[in-house]
Order: structure tokens, then C-alpha cells, then sequence
């Protein structure tokens, strides 16, 4: 589902990649024939050197031997007695290329030799018209090597003729057969395998040929066609005695084509001008350049393999590099989220403090100014003097009743801040629960009875004692009798109990006294709240229930302050039970 | 039958006969004798007519004992509906209403009695504990006509009631 922009981009990134794999191979094949051409040079260079090798060796080895001949044959003493038997055996097993040494004397019989077997003793030249060449020795006076032929012993090979004068005089000549087999045996690792040498006479005649292609004797201009220029080239620059290379197409052998290199140089032993060549197939350059190739190509390939390894590995660590820093970025996000949320509630309940407080303190003002409003309004117009006894009276005692009142606000505002700061003393002492229970029924009997109200007191004997401050535990049961009287609607009921629980059989045993009203209750959501200082449940200028909202924070500040707790449990609309603890009195 | 239109009938009748009697009055009306002498009585009373509205008994109680001394016929109420409901009934000449009631708290009676044409006319005094600028701000530009902070002096509450009333005669 590409839309028509990706397509584009696609159709683009196809021919970018085309194009740079077009340039890629043109390059590429362009480096390869420079390449090659530069291999073949080198290896025809290279192949030169060896073919120069080879002839040198072969010059030195064939005019050696021949030399050991010459010094055979100008012995000063003359011809030896055993006609250079002796002689012959020596140099016929140091030299290794002669297939026979012979003497022939100055009438051309053969009259000595080694090895006798191969010896024509008493063959005469003359009379086989064979002395030519013998002829030609006796008057030159200088050594001469007849070109490789058949001889009548079924070898291939040539005559050496060294001429044997004394004093002057001829007395015959040495003759020796070099079998090409024993020359050929001297080099037989001198090339490799895929090289195959090839010897050439001045004709052009082919005296050797490794492959076998060609016959021994053979010319080697037979054996080029008409359309092998350079080929033709090459043999001709052979038979004129000079080296070089050459190449020539194959078409002989599978070659497919290809180019057969030679290289050739020439061999030059006493009256024979010869020419070694070396010639091999071109795929010999292609198979070193392949191995180039491969080598390279292994290299390349493991460099490749290497880098991608390695920049894979970095690629893994920068990602998990990566992926650790994005968590850790997502973690002190969360944290600072976390915080700021938390930093907000806090502020929010600053606002809400600060609200609380605000309402306090108008609620502590109302509270101090209302009967201070109804006393001094009472006072002034008495002062006046302008009322009846009866009148007087009346004002007299709502003056004292606001007297109360007003002490009473002083003394919850005084307990608050003594909680507040811990400065509250508690007294504390073996308190019996019914005296006390009965102490703050009393104080607040007239409430109770106003509302029509019954309390009931349900406290065992055996829970008669705890440890508390006598005075304050009055005060705790008269605010919270306080509180659900006011709470509860007229004819309702109020029951104050009293259990033990032991949170550890051994240890410590505590007793809970529930304070438990049929009234309005109070919903789950202010529940947690109702201790809280300044807090009233509904603290607006309406609210219905008197009072500034200290009684319950003084409460739970009384209980703990005796060492023990207070809760509460209710629902709404069936009333409230305030629990609260205190250490049992074990005496 | 309602205060307001037996009023009207009474005086009615005694504008055509001025010795016609309570019983005769009752009779031509169809109403209660009682009722009627009531309203005649209330229809008599020359006195200007305060409406104290305060939760706190002891203050209002103090405070009608005062007033009434000083001449005024007093009447009271202990929260804010029954406030409103005896402004349109009784008519007062002027209202004294403190701010912290149950249920509706004074703004929002001194709001609903400016904002309504039977009742806008009546002079308001609020009486507060709250000494703060803000509320006495809120007070006034609610419509109140005064504003008293508790405690007062009782000699000054009564100058303001008196200039109060002063202005609403003119």
C-alpha cells in the first residue's frame, strides 16, 4: 500500500542502486584487464628468465662436456696406449650425456671405445662414406658437433668430433654420441608441470619437444598454419639466435581462446646455434591472478566479516547504550512526575490548611464575639437603667450563661495549643472507668435530658480500672457524650461500653470503650478527617451544629496522650461509635 | 387568606363606616374575629418595626430587649428562610442580619432580599463577629445599607438604626 511519493522514491533509490553497481562492475573489469595484462607481463617476464636459465644451463652443461673431450684429446703425451680407453670410462660416467666415446684413428677406423658394448670396433668411415664430417675435423683442426639425427644404433643424438693432432699431426679424432635422452635426463625437474620446453635447431627443426606434439626432426614451420602471424614471427626470431617473448593463440588444445605464452632464448654450443623455448598456457596467468583473486577476495572477505562483527557489537552496545539512557530518562521522568504530583497534592493540602485555618480563625472570632456581643449588649442597656426587676434578671443571667460559654472556648483553644505544642500534662493513675463514666454522665445530664436522650452504660466490673489522667478522661467522655448528643436527634440513644482486647496474651492488655449513637453518622469521606483540627464537616457559616471543631481534635489528642487511640467507625444515616483505648490497671 | 389581602379590606371597611366594630368587620369578611382584631391591632401599631435575624438566641434575645425599650416594635427570626419569609410578611422598617446562620448564611439573605422588589426597599444593618475588611466589602456591595461588627456599642447600633431609618422616610 505505497502511496504514489513512496513509489517514487523507490523507482529512484532502484536506478541510484543501478547505476552505482553498473559503475561498480565497469571499474571493476576495467582494473581486472590492467590487471591481467600487467600479470602476463610479469609472468612472461618471469618465464624468460626461467628459459634463460634453462639454455645457460644447458649451454654450459653440453660445451663442459665437450671440453672434457678437448683436454682428452690434446694430452701432451700424446695418444695413450690403451687409445684413451681409460680416459673414455672416466669421462663417460662424470660427464652422464654420452651415449659412446669413441677413437678413431687417422684412416677413420673406429679403434677404441667405452662402453666396448657400444663400440663398432673396426668400422671404417671411408668405407660406409661416412667422413665427411671427419674430413671436415682434419682440416678445420676445430671441434664439430653434427646436428641430432637417427643414428645406426636407433638413438637420437649428436656427433661431437674433437680432433686429436700430435705434434702437429693428425692422428685421428674423438667421437662421441649426447643421447637427447641423457641431456633431457640433467633437467628433468627443471620446469613444472604446466611448462613445457621445447628445443629448436638453426633450421628451425624441432630437436626436442616436452609435449610430444611434435615429432623429432620434425620442421616446426610444418607445424604452423597460414593465419599464425606471430607464431611464424616468433620461430623466425628463434632460428636468428635472439630471445624474447611471444604469444600466439591457441588453437590446438581446449585453450577457448586463449593465449599460449612463450618465451625463448637462445643456445649456443660450438658450431650449433639452437633456441630453447618455454611456452605455457594462458590460463596459467588467469589461475595466479584467480589465486590473487581468491586471496584477496578471503582477505576482503574476512576484513568485511571483521567490520561487520565489530560494527555490529558497537551498534549493540550503542543501542542497548541507547535503550539504558531512554529508561533511565523514563525513570527520572516518572520520578519527577511522581514528584510533581506529589508536590501538587502538597500544596493542595497546603491550600486546604490554609483554608482550614482561614475558617478557624472566623470561626474562633464567632465564637469569641457571640457571647461577648450578647453580654456587652446586656451590660450597656442595663447601664441604661431603663428596665423592669424582671428584666434585669434575665439579662443578669444570660450575661453569666455567656460567662461560661466563653470560658469554655478559651479553655478548648487553650487545650489545643497545649496538644499542639506537648506541653499537655496528663496525670496518670489508676482511674476507675464507672466513677469517671458517672463523674461526666452528670455534666452532661442537662443536654442529655434536653434532647430527651438516653445513655446507657455498659461496662463490666472486671474492666473497672485503667491508667489515665482522671480529669482529661472526663473530658474525653464529655465531648464525645457532647458530641453525640448533639448529633443525635431527640429521643435517640447513646450507649458508652467498654471490652478487653489483647493484642498479646502476655504482654500488654487494653481496654476499648466504644461511645456508640443512633445519629446522623458520618460518610466514609470525612471519616478519615474528623480529628483533624479545625475540621468540621460542614465548616461553612451554615453549618447546623455549633461548636469550632476542636472537641474531636482534643479527644484524640487526650487518648493519645494517655498512651492510647482512638477511631471511628460509622454510616451514615444510623449513627456513629467512637473507639477509643487505654491501658488496663493490672493492680 | 393572606395577611396582605385581608389588610387592604379591613382598612376597606373602616374607611367607610370609621365605628364599625372588630365583630362586624370579622362577619363581612367571613374571618375569624381573633384574626381580625390581630390584624387591626398590627394595622395600629405606629411603632417602626425592626426584623432582627441571628441565630444566637442570647444575642437577639439581649438585643430585642433593648430595642424594644428604646421604642421599636421588635420582631425575630432564627435563621435565614424564616428571616426572609417575616421580611415579606411583617414589612419591617429595617433589618438587622447577622452573617454565620444555619442553612443560608446572611449574604445570600441580604442578596435575595435586594434582589427582590417586595423586599429591596427594606434597609439592611448586618451584624457580624467576622472583623475583617473583605467581608465588610462583601456586605456592602451585596446591597446592605450598614454594617455593624460584634461586639457593638449599643449607643451606635442605634444611631445607625436611626439613620437608616432616617433615610428609607425620606
Amino acid at each position: 500500500m505505497w502511496d504514489k511519493k513512496n513509489r517514487w522514491s523507490l523507482v529512484i533509490f532502484a536506478v541510484i542502486v543501478l547505476l552505482l553497481v553498473g559503475s561498480i562492475v565497469f571499474f571493476w573489469m576495467k582494473a581486472n584487464n590492467e590487471v591481467r595484462s600487467i600479470m602476463e607481463d610479469q609472468y612472461q617476464n618471469q618465464q624468460l628468465i626461467l628459459t634463460q636459465y634453462i639454455s645457460s644451463s644447458l649451454e654450459e652443461l653440453l660445451n663442459e662436456r665437450v671440453l672434457l673431450l678437448e683436454v682428452t684429446a690434446k694430452n701432451e703425451q700424446g695418444i695413450p696406449d690403451d687409445n684413451f680407453v681409460s680416459d673414455f670410462e672416466t669421462i663417460y660416467r662424470a660427464a652422464e650425456i654420452y651415449y659412446v666415446l669413441e677413437f678413431i684413428d687417422a684412416n677413420g677406423t673406429v679403434i677404441s671405445g667405452y662402453p666396448s658394448a657400444n663400440v663398432p670396433y673396426g668400422y671404417n668411415l671411408y668405407e660406409n662414406d661416412n667422413e665427411w664430417a671427419f674430413e671436415h675435423v682434419r682440416k678445420s683442426g676445430e671441434v664439430h658437433i653434427s646436428e641430432p639425427a637417427m643414428t645406426m644404433e636407433g638413438i637420437f643424438g649428436s656427433f661431437v668430433w674433437v680432433p686429436v693432432f700430435e705434434n702437429g699431426t693428425f692422428r685421428g679424432t674423438i667421437f662421441g654420441i649426447v643421447s637427447d635422452e641423457n641431456i633431457i635426463r640433467q633437467f628433468d625437474t627443471a620446469s613444472n608441470s604446466s611448462n613445457t620446453v621445447y628445443l629448436l635447431n638453426s633450421k628451425g627443426e624441432v630437436i626436442y619437444d616436452q609435449s610430444g606434439m611434435y615429432g623429432k626432426g620434425t620442421s616446426y614451420f610444418d607445424h604452423i598454419s597460414g593465419d599464425e602471424p606471430e607464431r611464424l614471427d616468433m620461430v623466425r626470431a628463434q632460428i636468428n639466435g635472439m630471445e624474447g617473448n611471444g604469444k600466439y593463440p591457441d588453437t590446438v588444445s581446449n585453450g577457448h581462446g586463449q593465449d599460449i605464452l612463450v618465451s625463448y632464448s637462445p643456445v649456443t654450443w660450438y658450431n650449433k646455434n639452437w633456441s630453447l623455448g618455454i611456452l605455457s598456457p594462458g590460463n596459467e596467468v588467469d589461475k595466479i591472478i584467480v589465486s590473487v583473486y581468491v586471496k584477496l577476495f578471503t582477505v576482503t572477505g574476512l576484513s568485511v566479516l571483521f567490520i561487520l562483527f565489530l560494527s555490529s557489537q558497537v551498534y549493540f552496545i550503542l543501542l542497548n547504550w541507547n535503550r539504558s539512557l531512554e529508561q533511565e530518562v523514563e525513570k527520572k521522568t516518572h520520578e519527577l512526575q511522581r514528584s510533581n504530583e506529589s508536590l501538587v497534592s502538597a500544596n493542595l493540602k497546603l491550600q486546604e490548611l490554609d483554608r482550614l485555618k482561614t475558617e478557624f480563625l472566623s470561626m474562633v472570632s464567632h465564637e469569641l464575639k457571640t457571647p461577648l456581643t450578647a453580654m456587652k449588649t446586656s451590660s450597656e442597656f442595663l447601664l441604661e437603667e431603663k428596665c423592669d426587676y424582671d428584666t434585669r434578671k434575665q439579662l443578669l443571667a444570660l450575661i453569666n450563661r455567656n460567662v461560661d460559654r466563653q470560658a469554655r472556648m478559651v479553655d478548648d483553644l487553650l487545650d489545643v495549643s497545649r496538644i499542639e505544642s506537648n506541653r499537655m500534662r496528663f496525670e496518670m493513675e489508676s482511674v476507675d472507668l464507672h466513677e469517671v463514666l458517672d463523674h461526666s454522665l452528670e455534666n452532661i445530664r442537662r443536654l442529655s435530658e434536653d434532647k430527651d436522650i438516653e445513655i446507657r452504660a455498659d461496662i463490666a466490673e472486671s474492666l473497672a480500672h485503667v491508667r489515665a489522667d482522671r480529669d482529661k478522661l472526663v473530658q474525653v467522655f464529655v465531648n464525645l457524650l457532647n458530641n453525640a448528643i448533639k448529633f443525635t436527634p431527640g429521643g435517640g440513644e447513646i450507649t458508652v461500653s467498654a471490652q478487653e482486647v489483647s493484642q498479646d496474651e502476655e504482654v500488654s492488655q487494653d481496654v476499648e470503650i466504644s461511645v456508640r449513637d443512633n445519629g446522623i453518622g458520618i460518610d466514609a469521606e470525612n471519616l478519615e478527617r474528623v480529628f483533624d483540627k479545625f475540621y468540621q464537616i460542614d465548616s461553612t457559616s451554615t453549618r447546623k451544629a455549633g461548636g469550632c471543631g476542636l472537641g474531636l481534635s482534643i479527644t484524640k489528642g487526650l487518648v493519645e496522650g494517655m498512651g492510647g487511640s482512638i477511631r471511628v467507625e460509622s454510616e451514615p444515616g444510623k449513627g456513629s461509635t467512637f473507639i477509643f483505648t487505654l491501658a488496663k490497671d493490672r493492680l | 387568606m393572606d395577611a396582605e389581602k385581608i389588610d387592604p379590606r379591613i382598612l376597606a371597611l373602616m374607611d367607610e363606616n370609621p365605628g364599625i366594630s372588630t365583630a362586624e368587620i370579622a362577619s363581612s369578611l367571613a374571618l375569624d374575629e381573633d384574626l381580625v382584631r390581630q390584624r387591626i391591632d398590627f394595622l395600629a401599631d405606629t411603632r417602626e418595626k425592626l426584623l432582627i435575624v441571628d441565630e444566637e438566641i442570647d444575642a437577639l434575645t439581649a438585643l430585642k430587649v433593648a430595642l424594644e425599650a428604646e421604642g421599636y416594635n421588635v420582631i425575630v427570626a432564627r435563621d435565614g428562610f424564616e428571616g426572609i419569609e417575616k421580611a415579606r410578611t411583617e414589612n419591617p422598617d429595617a433589618i438587622l442580619l447577622d452573617i454565620m446562620m444555619p442553612g443560608m448564611d446572611g449574604f445570600e439573605v441580604c442578596k435575595r432580599l435586594k434582589s427582590d422588589p417586595s423586599s429591596e426597599h427594606i434597609p439592611v444593618i448586618m451584624l457580624t463577629a467576622k472583623g475583617e475588611t473583605d467581608d465588610k466589602v462583601e456586605g456592602l456591595d451585596i446591597g446592605a445599607d450598614d454594617y455593624v461588627t460584634k461586639p457593638f456599642n449599643l449607643m451606635e447600633l442605634k444611631a445607625r438604626i436611626r439613620t437608616v431609618l432616617r433615610r428609607s422616610n425620606i
